[in-house]
């Protein structure tokens, strides 16, 4: 691979392997940040550098956006298109799927895509109003007992109005800008734009795969009725679950444009700052268990675990929201991560653990490399796994596991690649242990993996555990 | 004798979207010489600015005293970015500025045309950049453009809403000095009088150098770079015929609708870079809400 990027690949340091790829230029230092455009480049990059402030970053991002501009609002379907047409749609989308792992921005690059999200302002209430009509077939006020016609929150392609169910429950319904779709698919459509930007920074097979990668993900992102078959999916598997919940959906008023789920209240990631560390702890359990419960059960994962998503209610229990970015996995492509777990974190086998490395397709066969050296370059990413006992995961922990997945020079890079449906779960990296650094939590999380390893199937390791097996066994084996 | 090279290009979106920023004013005391309900309020939001803005340059660099005039005597190829951000700032002020304002700018840009005279070395004529025929080019240069670009790849004027920004911007020409019984009423007028001048326009050594300094930029970010493509070619293409000829540039593509969309695209992306400059999403929102006010929906 004598390519003048690589793939620089990392093995996720959670419970489980998880593979990503990242594609980098093997010069990083000549890569440029200080303009607007690189929110593409990172796409392609797939967030190419990270600290442990960034979920902070998202969340003030989040907030200013609570500051919906209802002056500015738009009236119609053409200001909507004046607004996100022309390729600010798609760059929202993209610099949205970019943001939240990157702490590496320019400070020119941040202001683009906070800008990008600030300069979209709500829906009028008349013209939402229209949207819930042409998908509902009847106006909001009649379609619900109440519909408080002012959105509560921005979506990156829509807005949230609460509402009261007809039967008398609280919703919260995600209204899409109409034309949207229309106008980001057509802009996506037309990759001539997209294409000659990315070779900026990589070669063009590469970059098709990307775009590829990117219009698939932000096409499913516009039909809401797979947000919404992906929420009923773990909303029904996590039901009566003693501190995961997944808000119902209300599959009657939930449409390739709406989407209307059970309403939460709960505190936001950022509060929990102040929230003392033991709770702190059982939040990040929960985190945890969520994570790799619904990868190697449910075989789903949400590709977009940022901490706007979580709702946080005291003694563990958090409220997951959001589930556009939701990848399925088949029970083959999940074998190869449990394997490669097993080989290093039970089995202590290095020969084993290359062996399914290479069959797995991670690692070219026949690299010159020995085997020390493979085992030493992916290892951090399972420190928080390979021995039991408590550990607190930090922000320089997470920050590490970081600058090992950009470790360009190692000599074992080179040989590393990752097959394309692994790609998502660098979110593992770059999300989940950002958020449990930012909450410096501390668990045995190796006992809580062994829990959750289907080969291992062990014994619960915490209350939490406890709770969570005798639902386990109250509850129906979800079908295969 | 036009050796000089011209600057390496930097900041074009940082100082266009300074001076943008620098014309739109915090809380007007009037409404300046058009106002929110103005079609030139809608033309200078329009997408296709950018297009319009270098079809201008293409077309007045088209006449060789008044190119001689920026050539000779304005900072043009020692920063030419700054050049074009002073214009752009002009502009800015003029067209959402109070009158007041407006006029202070107008006043400043008229006492500097009058130390810009002297004999075009291509032509052998005098020139003079306060002379009312030349400024009168490049206020027509200007206005067709806002059409023309608009009509190709912005948001469409009606036939009469051309009119009226025609009418409009006979103000501007008289704020630059043009006596205002010279300046097109209509967009009748505006072609005629573009086609009254066409026997002088040629593409003096200067027109050429400075034109292909400004289509292919030295030194651009790589990021503008590609997207300025687009533009040049959008420019290109909205040209009359027998401009492109002078120039010498080759048919452009044929305006398919996937064309354009390409082009919006490339202005759409260029737009939120623009729009990520400080300041620039503020002064836009107070540009909307006073013309939302203007004109309810």
């Amino acid at each position: 691979m004598k390519a003048r990027r690589l793939l620089a690949t990392v093995v996720a340091g959670g419970a489980i392997a998880a593979l990503t790829l990242v594609l980098l230029r093997r010069s990083l230092g000549r890569a440029r940040y200080d303009r607007g455009l690189a929110a593409l480049r990172l796409f392609i990059r797939g967030g190419v550098r990270y600290a442990g402030s960034a979920p902070r970053l998202f969340a003030a991002a989040g907030e200013q956006r609570q500051l919906l501009r209802e002056d500015l609002a738009l009236r119609t379907a053409e200001d909507v298109a004046d607004t996100l047409g022309a390729m600010k749609g798609v760059m929202m989308k993209i610099g949205q799927m970019a943001s939240y792992v990157d702490d590496g921005l320019s400070p020119a690059v941040r202001r683009t895509l906070a800008r990008l999200q600030d300069s979209v302002p709500p829906m009028s209430p008349q013209l939402a109003a229209a949207v819930v009509e042409e998908e509902l077939g009847v106006p909001p006020e009649r379609a619900f007992a109440r519909w408080d016609p002012q959105p509560i929150a921005a979506a990156s392609i829509g807005q949230v109005h609460r509402a009261v169910t007809l039967d008398g429950r609280a919703v919260a319904v995600k209204v899409q800008y109409p034309g949207i779709a229309e106008t980001i698919s057509a802009d996506l459509g037309n990759v001539a734009l997209l294409r000659r930007m990315l070779r900026i920074t990589a070669p063009s097979q590469d970059v098709d795969a990307l775009i590829g990668e990117l219009r698939d993900r932000v096409l499913e992102e516009l039909d809401y009725r797979r947000e919404a078959g992906n929420q009923r999916l773990l909303a029904a598997y996590y039901h009566g679950h003693p501190t995961i919940h997944v808000p119902g959906i209300i599959s009657e008023l939930s449409t390739r444009r709406m989407v209307t789920s059970e309403l939460s209240g709960g505190a936001r990631f950022a509060e929990l700052a102040s929230w003392p560390q033991r709770e702190r702890d059982l939040a990040a359990e929960t985190i945890y268990r969520f994570v790799f419960r619904s990868l190697y059960e449910v075989r789903a994962f949400n590709g977009d675990p940022h901490p706007g998503n979580y709702l946080f209610h005291g003694g563990g229990r958090v409220t997951f929201l959001d589930f556009g970015l939701v990848k399925h996995f088949t029970q083959a492509e999940l074998q190869p991560l449990l394997q490669m777990a097993r080989n290093i974190c039970v089995e202590h086998d290095p020969e084993a653990f290359r062996r399914s490395l290479e069959n797995s397709g991670f690692l070219r066969p026949g690299a010159p490399l020995s085997t020390q050296a493979i085992v030493e370059h992916l290892a951090v990413f399972y420190d928080t796994i390979r021995e039991p006992g408590p550990l607190t995961i930090t922000g320089d922990y997470a920050s590490s596991v970081v600058r090992r997945f950009f470790d360009v020079r190692s000599p074992v890079a080179e040989y590393i690649s990752v097959p394309r449906s692994y790609v998502i779960l660098q979110r593992i990296n770059l999300g989940l242990f950002a958020v449990l650094g930012e909450l410096t939590a501390t668990a045995n999380w190796r006992a809580i993996a062994e829990e959750i390893w289907p080969f291992a199937q062990g014994p619960a390791s915490t209350p939490m555990g406890e709770a969570e097996a005798a639902w386990r066994a109250r509850r129906q084996p979800i079908a295969a | 004798m036009t050796a000089d090279p011209y600057a390496i290009t930097t900041g074009l979106v940082e100082r266009s979207a300074a001076a943008y920023v620098s014309g739109v004013p915090q809380d007007a005391a009037d409404d300046g010489f058009f106002g929110p309900a103005s079609v030139t309020w809608r033309v200078s939001a329009d997408l296709a600015s950018p297009v319009a803005g270098l079809r201008s340059l293409l077309m007045q660099a088209l006449h060789p005293l008044a190119m001689a005039g920026v050539d000779r005597h304005s900072d043009w190829r020692r920063d030419p970015v700054g050049r074009l951000a002073a214009t752009s700032a002009y502009l800015a002020t003029i067209t959402f500025g109070e009158r007041a304002v407006a006029v202070r700018a107008a006043a400043r840009i008229r006492r500097i045309h009058d130390h810009v005279r002297g004999v075009d070395t291509v032509t052998g004529r005098p020139y003079a950049a306060g002379d009312p025929a030349l400024l009168l080019w490049v206020h027509s240069a200007m206005v067709q453009s806002g059409l023309a670009a608009g009509r190709a790849f912005g948001t469409p004027l009606s036939a009469q809403d051309s009119d009226r920004y025609v009418g409009e911007m006979m103000v501007a020409a008289e704020l630059a000095g043009v006596p205002p019984t010279l300046a097109p009423a209509s967009v009748a007028d505006l072609d005629r009088y573009v086609a009254s001048v066409r026997a002088e326009l040629r593409c003096t050594p200067a027109a050429r150098e400075s034109m292909a300094y400004l289509l292919d930029p030295p030194g651009l970010d790589e990021e503008i770079a590609g997207i300025w493509q687009d533009v040049r070619d959008a420019a290109i293409a909205v040209l009359p015929e027998w401009a492109r000829e002078l120039y010498g540039y080759g048919a452009p593509q044929p305006l398919t609708p996937g064309r354009r969309t390409e082009v919006r695209q490339s202005l759409g992306v260029l737009d939120a870079m623009f729009l990520s400059e400080p300041g620039v999403l503020e002064a836009r929102q107070r540009v909307t809400l006073r013309m939302r006010a203007a004109r309810p929906a």
